[in-house]
C-alpha cells in the first residue's frame, strides 16, 4: 500500500474514532471546549477526510493498473506489451511518449474542457456497463477517437511536423489537425490495440 | 424529552452516521477497485453528508432554555 493511502487510511480511521467517542459521550459537548471539539470532529474533519479520499481515489483510477483491474481489459493491457512497433499503444507505452504507469487515461482523457470531468463520467458509466450489460470484446468507445488526444502531445514536434509522410500531401497536416482526417482510422496508424490477432504475436518482457 | 436530551440524541445519530461513513471510506481506500470508487462517492459521500446535516441540525434546532429569556431582554 502507498504511503500516502496509508497515511489517509489512519487519518479517516482516527476521525472515526473521534466521531465515535463524541456519539457514545455527546455530554462533552456542554462545555465550550466541547462545542469546539464537535465542530472539528462532526463537520471539520469528515469533509477533510471525503475531499482527501475522494482526490484520492480519482488519482487512483487513472493508473494503468486500475483500468487493467477489470476482467474485459486483460486484452488491451496484453496489447500493450506486443513486440511489434507498429502497434500504436504498445509503442507508446514501451517507448514512455506516455506515462507507463497512466498509459490508458493519458491517451483516452477528453483533452476538452472539462475532459478529466468527463473521462470519469466515462468511468463510471464503464462500471455500470460492466456489472448490468455484460459486455463482449471487441469494446467499442462510445464517440469516434478524437486527433486532439493525439495533438495534445504532438502538436508542435518536430517528428509530426516536419515529417516526411505528414508533408508528402500538403493538406495532410491541415485535415488532421482539423479532425477531418483520423490519425487512426485512415490508414495510417489503424493498428492500435488489435486484441483480436494478440494470440499470434510475440511479447516484449519488459524493461528490468 | 428536554432540550439538552433531544440535543444528545442528534449528536448520537450524526456521531453514529458519520463513522458509518468513514469506516465505509477506509475500507474503500483499502480496496482497490473499482467498485470501490463507487461505493465510496455513493455510500459513504452520503453517509458522511447525512451525518454533517444531522449534526448542523442539531446545532439550529435545538433551543436553549434560557433563549426565550434573552429575547425578552434583548425587547
Amino acid at each position: 500500500m502507498p504511503h500516502a493511502t496509508a497515511l489517509l487510511v489512519s487519518l479517516v480511521l482516527l476521525s472515526a474514532l473521534l466521531v465515535a467517542l463524541l456519539a457514545f459521550r455527546p455530554s462533552v459537548t456542554s462545555t465550550q471546549g466541547g462545542k469546539m471539539f464537535a465542530f472539528v470532529v462532526l463537520f471539520l474533519l469528515p469533509l477533510l477526510c471525503m475531499a482527501m479520499g475522494v482526490n484520492s481515489e480519482v488519482e487512483r483510477s487513472k493508473s494503468t493498473q486500475f483500468c487493467l483491474s477489470c476482467h474485459i481489459m486483460e486484452p488491451y493491457g496484453h496489447s500493450l506489451r506486443v513486440d511489434d512497433p507498429n502497434y500504436l499503444a504498445a509503442a507508446h507505452y514501451q517507448n514512455h511518449r506516455v506515462p507507463a504507469d497512466s498509459a490508458c487515461y493519458t491517451c483516452h482523457a477528453n483533452y476538452a474542457m472539462f475532459g478529466s470531468v468527463r473521462a470519469k463520467l466515462h468511468g463510471l458509466r464503464h462500471v455500470y456497463i460492466q456489472y448490468f450489460w455484460n459486455p463482449q470484446p471487441p469494446l467499442h468507445l462510445y464517440d469516434a477517437y478524437n486527433n486532439r488526444e493525439c495533438l495534445h502531445c504532438h502538436l508542435g514536434a518536430r517528428s509530426f511536423e516536419e515529417g516526411a509522410v505528414h508533408n508528402a500531401d500538403p493538406d495532410l497536416l491541415a485535415a488532421v489537425k482539423s479532425n477531418q482526417t483520423s490519425c487512426i482510422s485512415s490508414g495510417c496508424h489503424d493498428t492500435v490495440h488489435n486484441t483480436s490477432q494478440l494470440n499470434k504475436m510475440k511479447f516484449w518482457k519488459g524493461a528490468p | 424529552m428536554s432540550a439538552e436530551d433531544q440535543l444528545h440524541r442528534r449528536l448520537r445519530l450524526a456521531g453514529t452516521l458519520l463513522a458509518g461513513g468513514l469506516l465505509t471510506e477506509a475500507i474503500c481506500l483499502l480496496w482497490a477497485r473499482p467498485l470501490a470508487f463507487i461505493v465510496l462517492v455513493g455510500l459513504a459521500g452520503l453517509l458522511v453528508a447525512a451525518g454533517i446535516a444531522t449534526y448542523l441540525y442539531s446545532l439550529v434546532s435545538v433551543r436553549h432554555p434560557d433563549s426565550s429569556a434573552d429575547v425578552i431582554r434583548l425587547k
